[in-house]
């Protein structure tokens, strides 16, 4: 069955009519041609396809892309202002958190939503936090010094 | 896996022994049945709606009745196919005592899985297998 | 040089990220072409059965379905190919069994493709995938090495003997067989590596093209090496020319070696765009990836070693069965051969070696090359077999590697390797202090205080990097050769295109290559660029694997530009009215000796283009070279190792409480890529001691860890930061002096972790534990001993 979804993504309204049983991820990656948004499983375990929902990070091959009707989406390809990346990106650039780049959406999304809510988060907590988040490259080492200088960044940028 | 246990049922062994041949009484007990038909005798087919951890399918089924001694024992074997889910297959061996002007009802099954529900969900087939069983047992007696 | 911060051995920051964080990078299944077709596969569900019947007519009945392939589709094509023959000891080939693309009438493994579904949609493609009608009969599983060797086993290929695909032997047996039978201690281990399964997080996927007007394919698929899956598939499995096959591999979302092989699904998208005349994609979702890649590890040893009184090694002898799964991968037969026992002697001098190695076909999904291949296996049964008889001989561990380790080079190993160079005691030396190794004791009576078993291990390894050279390794059963290709392109403006075989996936090859030329040529690095992943634009070259881009890849282009320069001079010689020998290059200027007249580069190259003052009668006019390199041995990086754990007694649960890793990689081009890389490599390492197993059911062979619910991947929370060391000693036969770190971690953490841990038991009494070491395991261990106390 196919019905309508209207929903804000980087910032643009867009309306679609889907399969109902459209994931998001699919929405995102087939049909607005987002692919900035992995899927990395089908178990809901590896968070590559972490976006931002109303704000908070949703693992978008969970939610069906009709349950979002009216939510305010945002993904990797919104994350930076124009050409200047988010400081959260610009640290995992600096500190060589990527590899093959497969996870690093995912990643991204998830750290900046992490110190959103914690603006200060230490070792421990950023290595709680990416519980689901899988890299296979890496080996988190630069992930977690990424999300600290972002963190770090991200409080200094920010004057509240 | 290894499923054994048993029942005590407040009826005469005869009645259990028709019950347990009767397909709407089955039907009813099995969780997830949607149908249940007695094709001959000693062969029956169903459709179950079946749950293993995340992997949930429709699973066609095929049982065949063997060694039936009416009312005291048969031996049931069954594969129930769930698509691309994987399948299901096992034999139970059941005997009815009589016991405290009852029935007693002894089972020994064992059960095998294979394709997507062992890859994904083995840890849960004996989980979710266990609690078929358990609510089979619970709503047999008050059918009868 | 216009730009001295982006040269040999500056930490630049990758140039690959800017698209990869912003969602910009372009992985196979992010393409879609016009008109595209969805394909998807039906496997077999059983470990081994006989497929009666195979019926499609429900799914073609469905709306939007398009095709629905079986074996008699590809009956005109070649099998899988295997790349690499292995002989037995008596010189007789191995048994090589025919690997149909779709099953030919028994599936051998849980995941077998047996049939292909292809419609409009990936949504209709799966649910039509329900309806195909495959009747089977199940024949009885071999899910082990032993059961597939029992002898009342049948052989699961209807072409074999038996089960046993070879049965290989290595080293003078004799020799062994004396020394230890004379000697005055022998330690013996029985060990299994256990069975790992890759998981690079991108799933694989493969588009097939055709273009009938023109007779071309092209192939988008998730490799390491496109050239080689253009060889192996164009020319074995599809018989289509070359020149008619295009490859391209773009990014690539993390390989680890499962993306070296030829995979049927290749085959199947090719085939399936040419019979519909539209493009067909496949993308594995990761149940499917669990029962259709390539599979790693899975060797089951006996390691004996023999030692005099004063702990000199006297000899090794290893007897390993090694897990093939039901079909020959690519490189399968190499791996427990000549990429493993070939490392037997580690750092040491051990005098004779002798190794046997039984190959078996299961039925269970392929096993190949897994990050470090063969390596792992082979420091793994080597630094635990050390340990062990340290341990037995009350001798302290370190003292016992540095008294055996090789110090002069080169040094011939009795397992047919040449080690050019390393100095093991300086990495041993670094690794001791950094990890205070001394102060050890008092941290393990703190820990006691805390009611926690504080542990301590060390691993020294040494690995073999980019298989090499080609005509030996050719007289060992390669089929391929193992040289690397590169072009450096000039543009008229003096801008280059770095064309390489190699391919990056992760590796950070666009940031090194561009700062090897960018320092080689004296040249700003953002005038570089790096192209690699399509057979259409790189010469023929061999891809990425073993720890080989820069040592081999590297060097080819390297060599390459040093052809640029030699021509720039010629070039330059005719400008400056000079002669050629006089012409000297440095810092991206030609210039007469001793003179300042000079040329820069961006200038010969617009004379080599427009060539009106050009000595067109001597010199072709253009600026483009291409070097093939065949390197003259493998390189052998090497380093030592330190972890120490803190297992909670109450639970099991063993804690990794700091990790010190000093490696020798010979000279580095860009140290943060390495230290990534290392970081990565010994995550994956400490995964196969503590976290990863792949279980099958023994009875039905069904995978039963076949998700990452059942599989337990290492996350963030499970491993510590890392402290990563190097000392540098050069490879001697490369001009970058260069050897290769991409698994190294890899190699080293896992007996690192398990001397740990034994270390941590201590009081215990365990000898051996097999990995990976899951708290259920140590805390059985640490319950029995006590109720055995009490
Ligand atoms: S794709 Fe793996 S969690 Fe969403
Ligand atoms: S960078 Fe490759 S999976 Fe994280």
């Amino acid at each position: 069955m196919s019905v309508s979804v209207v929903m804000t993504v980087n910032g643009e309204v867009v309306a679609k009519h889907v399969e109902d049983r459209t994931l998001l991820v699919e929405f995102l990656r087939e049909h607005l041609r987002l692919t900035g948004t992995h899927v990395g499983c089908d178990t809901s375990q590896c968070g590559a396809c972490v976006v931002h929902a109303n704000g908070k990070s949703l693992k978008s091959c969970t939610a069906l892309a009709v349950q979002m009707d009216g939510a305010e989406i945002t993904t990797i390809e919104g994350l930076a202002n124009g050409d200047v990346l988010h400081p959260m990106q610009e640290a995992f650039r600096q500190n060589h958190g990527l590899q093959c780049g497969f996870c690093t959406p995912g990643m991204v999304m998830s750290a900046v939503d992490l110190v959103n809510e914690n603006p200060d988060p230490s070792e421990t907590e950023i290595r709680e936090w990416l519980e689901g988040n899988i890299c296979r490259c890496t080996g988190y080492h630069n992930i977690v010094k990424s999300i600290s200088a972002g963190a770090k960044a991200m409080r200094e940028g920010d004057p509240t | 896996m290894d499923i054994s246990g048993e029942q005590q049922i407040d009826a005469p062994r005869e009645r259990v022994w028709e019950a347990l041949n009767d397909p709407e009484i089955l039907r009813q007990c099995i969780t997830g049945c949607e149908s249940l038909e007695k094709i001959s005798d000693d062969e029956m087919k169903a459709e179950v709606l079946a749950k293993f951890g995340p992997v949930k399918a429709k699973f066609k089924a095929k049982i065949s009745i063997e060694d039936q001694i009416p009312p005291a024992s048969c031996r049931l074997v069954g594969e129930g196919q769930g698509g691309v889910a994987g399948f299901a297959k096992g034999a139970a061996v059941i005997t009815l005592h009589e016991s405290d002007g009852g029935t007693r009802l002894e089972y020994k099954a064992d059960m095998q899985v294979g394709g997507k529900i062992a890859q994904i969900g083995s840890r849960l087939v004996s989980g979710t297998t266990n609690k078929i069983v358990g609510e089979f047992f619970e709503k047999f007696p008050t059918l009868l | 040089m216009t730009d001295n911060n982006r040269g040999i051995g500056e930490a630049v920051v990758r140039r690959e990220d800017s698209r990869f964080l912003q969602g910009r990078g372009q992985y196979t299944d992010d393409m879609n072409l016009a008109g595209q077709l969805f394909a998807c596969i039906v496997r077999s569900q059983h470990a081994h059965a006989t497929i009666n019947s195979i019926d499609g007519s429900a799914a073609m009945a469905m709306d939007g379905v398009v095709s629905v392939l079986t074996h008699e589709d590809f009956a005109a094509y070649g099998g899988v190919p295997c790349g690499w023959g292995v002989n037995n000891k008596d010189g007789s080939p191995m048994a090589e069994p025919k690997h149909p693309i779709l099953a030919e009438g028994v599936a051998r493994h849980v995941g077998d493709p047996v049939a292909v579904v292809i419609a409009e949609s990936p949504i209709i493609a799966r649910n039509a995938a329900e309806h195909v009608q495959v009747s089977y009969s199940e024949l009885p599983a071999v899910v082990s090495m032993q059961q597939a060797l029992d002898a009342s086993a049948k052989p699961i290929h209807g072409d074999t003997e038996s089960n046993l695909c070879f049965d290989w032997e290595l080293g003078d047996r004799e020799a062994v067989d004396q020394a230890i039978a004379g000697a005055h201690h022998v330690t013996k281990l029985e060990l299994i590596n256990n069975r790992l399964v890759p998981n690079a997080m991108e799933p694989r996927c493969a588009i097939g093209d055709y273009n009938s007007a023109t007779g071309d394919h092209t192939l988008y698929t998730t490799s390491q090496n496109p050239h080689v899956i253009r060889l192996l598939m164009g020319a074995f499995v599809l018989q289509i020319p070359e020149h008619k096959l295009r490859v391209v591999s773009p990014d690539v979302g993390g390989g680890f070696g499962s993306k070296i092989y030829h995979y049927a699904e290749e085959a199947i998208v090719t085939v399936a765009a040419m019979k519909l005349g539209k493009p067909v994609k496949w993308t594995s979702d990761r149940t499917e990836a669990f029962i259709s890649d390539a599979h790693g590890r899975d060797h089951i040893t006996t390691v004996e070693l023999a030692l005099d009184r004063e702990g000199n090694f006297l000899a090794l002898r290893e007897s390993t069965h090694a897990n093939m799964g039901a079909y020959l991968s690519t490189f399968a037969p190499a791996v427990p051969t000549y990429l493993h026992s070939t490392l037997l002697a580690g750092q040491y001098r051990t005098p004779v070696i002798y190794a046997e190695v039984k190959a078996v076909f299961t039925n269970t999904v392929v096993v190949d090359a897994y990050r470090g291949a063969g390596r792992p296996e082979a420091s793994y049964l080597v630094e635990r077999v050390v340990e062990t008889a340290a341990r037995e001989m009350g001798i302290d561990p370190v003292e016992l590697r540095r008294k055996n380790f090789i110090k002069s080079f080169p040094h011939d190993t009795p397992v047919a390797l040449t080690y050019d160079s390393g100095d093991y005691a300086a990495t041993l030396d670094q690794a001791m202090i950094a990890s205070d190794y001394a102060g050890f004791e008092a941290r393990r009576a703190e820990a006691k205080q805390r009611g926690k078993l504080r542990g301590i291990g060390i691993a020294c390894y040494v690995e073999a990097c980019g298989v090499a050279p080609s005509n030996i390794a050719g007289a060992l059963g390669a089929r391929a050769g193992l040289y690397e290709a590169a072009t450096i392109r000039v543009n008229p403006t003096g801008s280059i295109s770095v064309l390489t075989g190699s391919h990056s996936h992760g590796q950070g090859h666009e940031t090194t290559f561009s700062q090897l030329v960018a320092d080689k040529l004296g040249i700003d690095y953002d005038s570089i660029d790096v192209v690699h992943g399509d057979t259409n634009r790189i010469p023929f070259g061999m891809g990425t694997y073993g720890s080989r881009s820069l040592a081999v890849g590297g060097t080819a282009i390297v060599n390459a530009v040093d052809k640029i320069i030699a021509k720039g001079k010629k070039i330059a010689a005719h400008l400056l009215e000079a002669s050629e020998a006089d012409i000297e290059f440095e810092n991206g200027e030609f210039r007469v000796a001793g003179t300042d007249k000079m040329k820069p580069f961006a200038e010969i190259a617009l004379t080599a283009y427009v060539p009106h003052n050009f000595p067109l009668e001597e010199l072709e006019p253009g600026l483009e070279e291409t070097a093939f390199y065949d390197p003259k041995n493998f390189t052998f990086p090497a380093g030592t190792y330190v972890c120490e754990v803190e297992i909670d007694p109450d639970t099991g649960t063993t804690e990794i409480v700091s990790f010190h890793a000093s490696d020798d990689f010979g000279r580095i081009i860009n140290p943060m890529i390495v230290e990534g890389q290392v970081h990565g490599g010994l995550v994956q390492g400490i995964g196969q001691a503590l976290l990863e197993g792949c279980v099958y059911d023994t009875d039905s062979g069904q995978l039963i860890s076949g998700s990452y619910m059942d599989y337990t991947m290492p996350r963030a929370d499970d491993v510590p930061s890392f402290s990563v060391d190097t000392c540098v000693t050069e490879c001697t036969h490369n001009p970058l002096g260069v050897k290769g770190c991409g698994e190294a971690g890899a190699i080293g953490a896992p007996p690192a972790v398990m001397n740990a841990i034994i270390d941590a038991l201590s009081d215990y009494n365990v000898r051996h534990l097999d990995m990976p070491a899951t708290p259920n395991k140590i805390w059985s261990i640490i319950h029995k001993a006590s109720a055995a106390a009490a």
